[in-house]
């Protein structure tokens, strides 16, 4: 019986949760159009746990976490994408690793075969099975405090209560959402607190304040800030980054095959523009999606004035670009495309324009090097200048923008503004600490 | 088996049932289960309802439970810290008072059940139930429900006024803050922050999901 | 046949129909998704995916959470299934036929959605977890919007038929079919059947935004459950707009039972279709569009009915 389910099941889509580590956006993104695999959002429903580039040691301890979450049958599989850090094989005992030329796809769909028809053995526990809370010594679970009201059952508080807008003594939730939630950005970390389905307070852990951001910006973009190079590599890499974008906030928005097309249109080789400007035409009309975003998140022109933030600041009104300064750009005509709302709705319209304009220009370009070596380019996210990434200054507008939202919402709007993956510092070189 | 036995079963087996959930509403720790014993409890009388041959209130009932005990549920989250029922507490009090006032409710009842002339009028087999509680709410009780029906009517109107998104001091959307009475940099600050307990135990041991 | 074979026969004959509905409403879906994303899906893939899916989740342990109330949980998917089926029972597939023949049909069908809102409330509370939580909730506030308007396009259904049974309600569309005759009764009806099966735009407890929402951590056989449950509310909405709207098991040639299983299949591409196509909507926005828009289009709609019968 179980053998007969097992050969049943043999070809059904895998389901990984990914941890996409350092070096690893890109790739992650292939993965999901394979049609023998499927990216979950919750380690419950995965079977494999891809843990892709390099994972800073900060990041452990949730992965550990999110692996303990997994049910049976699971195995962990480490594509490295370069990286050697050794921790990784450490603390993940069992862990399986890719090798440098072979296809994840196949790995992981053999691995799942193993595990259903039981030929490899699910992994154990990494973490040890203990009660959070230590005992307090004070009531039947320990939970320290008296009665009804306050303390820490097993170590989590209890929702305590606050007064709202009314006057009203509501309950009042505190929310940590971390470094592998599915809508952020990989490695921020969020402590929100909800009354009812408002979020009251918005508060960003990590990445401390101040941390640069290196993020993951397409190696083109680097080497335009220092020496010329073909201005349709550098357009066809900006398309390539909205159309992912655009991806991933069609599968935010519950468009799951629409966002499948994106991500087909932005792994092609060679995509046009008017495909591109054919998904945006059909994106408009569905008029949801206009319900989802209009009027979500908006982010004021005052806020973003001089500050190097791209598609966000120019979807608000501002038409700051550098590449309006460059002779290649301006030999072709180009002039940057605005919105004026500033919401999440124009945002995602700004970048559809975006990515159609880049492709259009690229086709254009032929040949045509880009001036480029004068230490600033135009990056997808925005301006990037050679003394290297600052902090995101979108990150220090978060609280601001998501207090008093609702939880839909809030997240809608982290995921409109592009934030870059919070990636570790670098060190001197690729191991981690 | 024959109907009038599968009727008989049927009505001890819903009694039954609604009594002992109506038992477990005061022997529950959590709140959402209190609720939902209740809901229980009105589904064995909405059974017998249907025995009775009014399938439309039977039905009804359901409907109008299901909703109520839900709303119940979420207020009871709102206002209450423990409403999972998670540190230990109780939620009955005035255990004699409420013995008491149970008793002399059950003797009662069963006096005037046992006592009472009830009539003898089945219900015939061909009736229409529906169309006559139509005719009736319609005809001879038109003023009853329609002065209930506006007194309802009113009553949800004053609920929306209340939670309309202008509240009291502002608009909803703007932040759900109470804005503070106190300047800035005098005493409380941030006011929608409780006297946090445990702040300490936050870092590690939030919600089932650990993505943090 | 006495009562108790018939019942038995019903019983069986309901689980049956509404197991192979559940199935192709699974393979419709990604037929359709594929579809939409322009990706090749072999058809005899598409057909076995759902078996294999299912055979997956069956040998994938089940999750325990820390202090979660294991007998709602394990409640809630039956529920959501028993309610489904329930809500099915109703619905005639021939002149005098059908598994529940009650003449307050149409009652114990809204009563059986409501109980959708306790099983999916149930699925999120019992978790003891953040995120189905937040889920449950957002589902109770969209759902108490779109009962109402659920509740009174059905009713205007019943006006010509002068009957709450689903029986007289196909019977009275003999001359035109009520999707005619209320023009505005189906598409309000679809709208918020997509929100009683929470699926599509209406998918709010189990949403992306949240991991998951209510079944962010559930896994392996319950998780099968609930999603075949969920299904089944989806079919459950389709057959009774195919027996409210599109006349049921009227029709020339074909037996009564096919051209019902021809139009419910009908109105589940159409809510298939919508799921693929309409992003999902802010709860605010949609409580506001209930009490704003639907309910008084659903009055206006009672209205109009009752005019043409007058």
């Amino acid at each position: 019986m179980r053998a007969a389910l097992a050969r049943l099941a043999a070809d059904s889509p895998v389901p990984i949760f990914v941890l996409a580590g350092q070096g690893a956006a890109g790739r992650v993104d292939g993965l999901r159009l394979d049609p023998r695999l499927r990216l979950v959002d919750s380690p419950r429903a995965a079977s494999l746990l891809l843990v892709a580039g390099r994972l800073p040691r900060s990041w452990l301890r949730p992965a550990l976490r999110i692996h303990a979450q997994m049910p049976h049958p699971r195995v962990t599989v480490w594509w490295p994408l370069g990286y050697a850090p050794r921790s990784l094989e450490r603390r993940f005992a069992g862990v399986v690793r890719v090798a440098a030329q072979e296809d994840v796809a196949a790995v992981l769909v053999r691995l799942q075969q193993a595990l259903l028809r039981r030929e490899r053995a699910s992994e154990p526990d990494l973490l040890p099975d203990v009660d959070p809370a230590p005992w307090r010594g004070v009531g039947p679970y320990g939970q320290g405090g008296k009665g009804m009201t306050g303390g820490v059952p097993f170590g989590r508080p209890l929702a305590t209560r606050a007064a709202d807008r009314d006057g009203l003594e509501l309950d009042f939730l505190p929310i940590r959402v971390g470094p592998f939630f599915p809508p952020l950005p990989v490695g921020l970390v969020l402590e929100l607190r909800s009354q009812g389905d408002l979020l009251q307070e918005a508060r960003v852990v990590e990445p401390a304040p101040g941390r640069p951001l290196p993020g993951d910006v397409d190696p083109v973009f680097l080497r335009a800030l220092a020496e010329p190079v073909p201005l349709a590599a550098l357009e066809r890499a900006r398309a390539r980054h909205h159309l992912r974008w655009l991806a991933g906030m069609l599968r935010f928005h519950g468009l799951h095959a629409l966002a499948g097309r994106a991500l087909a249109l932005a792994e092609a080789a060679l995509v046009g523009a008017a495909a591109v400007r054919a998904l945006g035409r059909l994106l408009e009309r569905t008029l949801a999606l206009g319900w989802a975003t209009r009027g979500v998140g908006i982010v004021p022109p005052e806020q973003l004035r001089g500050q190097p933030l791209g598609p966000v600041a120019r979807a608000a009104g501002l038409a700051e670009d550098a590449r309006s300064v460059d002779p290649a750009y301006r030999a072709l005509g180009f002039t940057p495309v605005t919105h004026r709302e500033g919401d999440a709705h124009a945002r995602w319209r700004q970048r559809l324009a975006e990515a159609a304009q880049a492709l259009e220009l690229a086709e254009r370009a032929g040949d045509r090097l880009l001036a480029g070596g004068e230490g600033v380019v135009e990056a997808p996210r925005g301006r990037l200048t050679a003394g290297g990434a600052t902090a995101s200054p979108l990150l220090e507008l978060l609280p601001a923008l998501l207090a008093g939202q609702e939880w839909g919402d809030a997240m809608a709007t982290v995921v409109s503004l592009d934030l870059p993956p919070v990636e570790p510092v670098q060190g001197a070189s690729g191991v981690a600490a | 088996m024959n109907a009038p036995l599968l009727a008989d079963v049927l009505f001890w087996l819903f009694a039954a049932g609604s009594v002992l959930s109506a038992w477990r509403v005061f022997r529950a720790d959590s709140m959402m289960r209190a609720a939902y014993w209740l809901f229980a409890s009105f589904v064995g009388v909405a059974g017998i309802f249907l025995l009775l041959g009014a399938e439309f209130l039977g039905f009804i009932l359901i409907l109008m439970m299901a909703g109520e005990m839900t709303i119940m549920v979420v207020f009871m989250v709102m206002f209450m810290m423990n409403p999972a029922g998670l540190n230990p507490m109780t939620m009955v009090h005035q255990h004699r008072t409420s013995i008491a006032v149970g008793v002399l409710a059950f003797l009662g009842l069963a006096a005037l059940a046992l006592f009472a002339d009830f009539p003898a009028a089945p219900v015939a087999d061909t009736s229409r139930a529906t169309a006559e509680l139509g005719t009736e709410l319609l005809g001879g009780s038109m003023l009853v429900f329609q002065t209930a029906g506006v007194t309802l009517l009113s009553t949800m109107i004053g609920a929306i006024a209340l939670a309309s998104v202008r509240g009291r001091y502002g608009d909803a959307e703007a932040g759900s803050t109470e804005p503070q009475i106190a300047p800035e940099g005098v005493g409380r600050g941030s006011h929608a922050m409780p006297a946090a307990k445990e702040e300490p135990e936050m870092d590690e041991h939030h919600g089932h999901l650990g993505h943090g | 046949m006495s009562p108790v074979t018939r019942a038995v026969l019903g019983v069986v004959g309901l689980g049956g129909s509404l197991a192979v509905l559940i199935y192709l409403a699974a393979v419709l879906d990604r037929v359709i998704g594929h579809r939409v994303a322009q990706q090749p899906l072999r058809w005899s893939a598409a057909l076995a995916l759902p078996a294999r899916e299912a055979a997956r989740l069956v040998l994938q342990q089940r999750s325990r959470t820390e202090r979660s109330d294991a007998e709602a949980w394990a409640l809630a998917p039956a529920l959501l299934a028993a309610a489904a089926a329930a809500s099915v029972a109703v619905i005639p597939f021939g002149p005098a036929a059908a598994v529940a023949d009650v003449d307050a049909g149409l009652a114990l069908y809204v009563a059986a959605i409501a109980l959708v809102m306790v099983a999916v409330f149930l699925h999120g509370w019992s978790p003891n977890s953040v995120y189905p939580l937040i889920g449950a909730y957002r589902f109770v506030a969209v759902t108490l919007s779109f009962q109402v308007p659920l509740a009174l396009v059905l009713l205007a259904t019943a006006l010509p038929a002068e009957s709450l049974s689903v029986s007289a309600i196909v019977q009275a569309q003999d001359g035109l079919w009520n999707v005619v005759r209320q023009p505005l009764g189906l598409p309000i009806f679809l709208a918020t059947g997509l929100g009683a099966a929470f699926w599509g735009p209406l998918a709010l407890p189990d949403a992306d935004d949240l991991a998951g929402g209510t079944r962010a951590e559930v896994s392996g056989v319950p998780l099968l459950l609930w999603r075949a449950a969920q299904l089944a509310v989806l079919v459950s909405i389709a057959a009774m707009s195919a027996a409210a709207f599109l006349g049921g098991w009227r029709g020339p040639w074909l037996p009564g039972v096919v051209w019902l299983g021809l139009k419910t299949l009908a109105v589940l591409v159409v809510l298939l279709l919508a799921g693929h196509l309409l992003a999902r909507v802010r709860q605010e926005s949609f409580v506001v569009f209930g009490w704003v828009v639907l309910i008084p289009l659903a009055l206006v709609d009672v209205f109009l009915s009752g005019i043409l019968l007058l």
